[in-house]
């Protein structure tokens, strides 16, 4: 088209009319309301690894999505996810050196053979009736368990579709297994629009049922770690609910507000988590298996948005958590997608994110107090602010389909990490984390 | 649901082209895209089918299930339409406004007496008053998204349908592969490049011979429509009546060229600018000359 | 934050979307086309979210909010 000083109003005028009606999208269901679309393939694989030898992770995913026309969507993801590293039992450093054992075999069994002991930090030496493999921390060392390793297999499959004119429904299910852990997962949600598609209102429910069955037996939490005594297998529930309202701001901004609330019941500890007890010096007396309590609340407000800034689109979101295990989060995250042209775009990537200790989290107990019923020395329940920074880059082809490459660094920093008792001075209690995510993925329509 | 697969036509065709094609809008069809791989042209063929498919049978008025028809037969309830057809709505309203009432998609109800059937059979004057009483785009209450068309009027979007339909397919398939790609439905077309070899070469009809091309134009970009009576038009006492109808008279144009073929950045815009320029009649050519176009009119 | 707290804040940001019938925010259907773009969809990148997700589940005390996750993992 060329406009010049000569073009009519009625040339402008028809032009202007016919970009709108152009311009106006028909979205990807209209266009072939009767037809299916191609297969979606979408492919990543991540590498993430954490430092100081601690937990690394490959996992490869792949979720096919396939639309049978008219909004009949199925989608279909399988995972799977192996991983290795040491993993922090709980324990904080000590002077001097320590020894644990790992959870394996199973407890009461004598051992057939010269009986394994065990001794403690203050010097007593104790008769293994369990079968147990020993390992030892270095002292100042922040105790890994060395031998953390698992391996994951999930499935998920969704169907969506519209009920009536405004209505979507969608059903989903998910299944996984671990070593030593198993869920089954339902929710289903109904969405409905209104004010011409500007707004859409949402609610679903999810309900999810794991069985534990942690390696060497669960022990029984709160009681003291040398006596081993572990019980069988364990189950929680989470039932949950969300609403939410997605909200079209203007031609370039969209956002999302929604309301989430889950209940879970049952066993909520982590079955390899210990927790160091120490005397008015710090020196370590010993360690009691974690215990926390059997039914957790938790709630949390998002608020998502997309906006089009003239080229680059910036999705910028905020979360507000809380629970009744007293854990308030915050979390901002801010990504922006630069098109680059010739089918190339960066996305730079930042995340804020705060949480507030459980009440029940303890960097180590004192002896002298009394036992508290509920305690965990668990890094994740800890007060703690952690940041994301990465760089993804997109490069399109053929259509629909996109190379891209992910590198985040991830970092924890924990507002409690020092001591004031003797021997823990100079002692970094609680390093936090740093840990680098690199994914692969690969998008394709078929 | 028709058996899809085997109403598409694969060819080859010089210079690396492959072309599609299809029956659809009672035109034969084409969809030319500069490629080797042959499947790959199939399959955008048949997007390209379906979509056209899709338009024809959600606008036609010969279709019981189509939107077009729920709104003729509403007797004036308001008829709440989908995005797309309050696009179409708004487009006809904006033309009808910029050729000062000449373009008007209610006019579809004159059909009901001017047949145009090559015949010499003309309407009465009484006839014609009668169903010029229900035309008029004026008389319809567009509040987006709900239309309400008063009882006996109706809406026809026959006069931008195809073009809609051409500049869809071409932006939807070039979304999907991003080659030199013409769509072409019945001598309506668009491109969004020429390939290597060079600018397409396309062929306008010239009105009283079916097949044999009344001169050849290259078009390296943009679109292309033609609007005309090749095949619709009425012939008494040497007068010519062409089936463009003025709608303030009610009846057909006087001195309207037998065809008008316009050149312009999109089917739509260049099939709107054609059908003004008939509206015209006799001034065809002068208000396309205004309008600074590229333009051929025939006239027999 | 309590939960009475928590739902103030919703229902205030729920009230700002005019969900109560006020037609005032929001486009025309032929003003969508940036909209259309399938950048500008909330869940654009549905893996690279359910990445992040996981890895944020297993070394974190919140989880979710977004949407609902899978099922759960072993890892917290």
């Amino acid at each position: 088209m060329q406009l010049n000083k000569s073009t009519t109003p009625l040339r402008l005028g028809l032009m202007a009319a016919s970009c709108a009606l152009l311009g106006a999208p028909v979205a990807r269901s209209q266009v072939a309301p009767d037809g299916e679309q191609p297969l979606l393939i979408d492919t990543g694989l991540l590498y993430y690894k954490e430092d100081q030898g601690r937990v690394q992770t490959i996992e490869p995913i792949v979720n096919l999505k396939k639309n049978y026309g008219d909004d009949h969507v199925l989608g279909v993801t399988l995972t799977f996810d192996s991983l290795t590293g040491g993993s922090p039992n709980g324990a904080i450093p000590s002077r001097k050196a320590q020894t644990f054992a790992t959870p394996s075999g199973t407890s009461l069994q004598p051992v057939s053979g010269v009986p394994q002991t065990y001794t403690t930090p203050s010097g007593q030496v104790v008769a293994l009736l369990a079968k147990v493999t020993l390992y030892s921390v270095n002292p100042g060392q922040l105790p890994l368990d060395p031998n953390f390793h698992d391996r994951r297999i999930a499935a998920d499959a969704s169907w969506s579709q519209p009920m009536g004119l405004d209505t979507h429904a969608s059903i989903s299910g998910h299944l996984s297994n671990e070593l030593d852990f198993n869920s089954a997962a339902v929710n289903g949600a109904l969405s409905r629009d209104f004010n011409g598609k500007n707004t859409t209102v949402s609610g679903g429910f999810n309900l999810e049922l794991d069985r534990i069955n942690p390696i060497g037996g669960a022990p029984v939490g709160g009681t003291d770690y040398i006596q081993l005594l572990k019980g069988g297998n364990k189950s929680k529930n989470l039932v949950g609910g969300l609403f939410g309202v997605t909200q079209v701001m203007s031609r370039r901004w969209v956002s999302q507000v929604n309301y989430t609330y889950d209940t879970s019941k049952g066993y909520l500890t982590d079955p390899y988590k210990i927790i160091s007890v120490v005397d008015t010096t710090g020196a370590s007396t010993g360690y009691r298996f974690e215990n926390r309590p059997n039914t957790r609340t938790r709630q949390s407000v998002y608020v998502g948005n997309k906006v089009y800034l003239g080229g680059e689109v910036l999705d910028l979101s905020y979360r507000r958590g809380s629970d009744n295990w007293g854990i308030k989060s915050n979390t901002v995250d801010g990504r922006l997608r630069i098109d680059l042209g010739n089918d190339v775009y960066i996305e730079p990537h930042a995340r804020w994110y705060r949480q507030a200790a459980a009440d029940f989290y303890h960097l180590y107990l004192n002896q002298a107090d009394a036992l508290p019923t509920y305690m965990s020395a668990d890094q994740r329940l800890a007060e703690f602010r952690a940041t994301t920074f990465g760089l993804k880059l997109g490069i399109g082809f053929d259509g629909n389909n996109e190379l891209s490459l992910r590198i985040e660094e991830y970092q924890q920093k924990a507002a409690q990490t020092s001591s004031s008792l003797a021997n823990l001075q100079g002692l970094n209690l609680n390093p936090g984390l740093k840990s680098a995510i690199v994914q692969i993925g690969w998008r394709y329509e078929y | 649901m028709r058996d899809s697969s085997a109403k598409l036509a694969v060819e080859s065709r010089d210079g690396g082209i492959v072309a599609v094609c299809f029956l659809a809008m009672a035109s034969p069809c084409e969809v030319l895209i500069e490629t080797g791989d042959v499947e790959r042209c199939r399959a955008l063929g048949m997007l390209a089918a379906k979509e056209a498919w899709r338009i024809e049978a959600k606008f036609s008025r010969y279709r019981d299930d189509s939107v077009v028809s729920s709104i003729n037969r509403s007797c004036g309830s308001p008829v709440e339409v989908d995005d797309e057809t309050a696009s179409l709505i708004e487009f006809s309203a904006q033309c009808h406004k910029l050729s000062n009432g000449r373009f008007d998609i209610t006019s579809g109800v004159l059909r009901r007496c001017w047949k145009f059937d090559g015949s010499d059979r003309l309407p009465s004057p009484a006839e014609v008053e009668a169903l010029r009483a229900l035309v008029g785009f004026e008389k319809i209450r567009w509040e987006p998204p709900f239309i309400s068309v008063p009882s006996k009027m109706e809406l026809d979007f026959g006069g931008i349908g195809k073009e809609y339909a051409v500049d869809r397919v071409l932006a939807e398939l070039v979304a999907q592969f991003p080659a030199a790609i013409l769509v072409n439905f019945g001598g309506d077309l668009a491109t969004n490049r020429a390939p290597a070899s060079g600018p397409w070469r396309v062929g306008v009809e010239r009105p009283g011979s079916e097949r044999e091309a009344a001169m050849l134009l290259e078009l390296s970009q943009g679109a292309l429509a033609t609007s005309g009576d090749t095949h619709r038009f009425l012939l008494r006492d040497g007068v010519r009546y062409s089936h463009i109808l003025d709608v303030r008279t009610g009846w057909p144009v006087p001195g309207a060229p037998s065809s008008v073929t316009v050149a312009g950045g999109s089917c739509v815009e260049a099939g709107i600018l054609a059908t003004f320029a008939m509206l015209r009649g006799a001034d065809a050519e002068s208000f396309l000359d205004e309008q600074g176009v590229r333009y051929w009119c025939m006239r027999s | 934050m309590s939960l009475l707290r928590l739902v103030g804040l919703t229902a205030a940001a729920v009230s700002l979307f005019g969900i109560t019938g006020c037609s005032a925010i929001g486009v025309k259907p032929w003003q969508r086309e940036l909209l259309a773009k399938k950048e500008m969809a909330l869940d654009a990148n549905p893996l690279d979210a359910a990445i992040d997700d996981h890895v944020y589940f297993s070394k974190e005390a919140a989880s979710g909010g977004r949407g609902f996750g899978g099922g759960g993992c072993g890892c917290n």
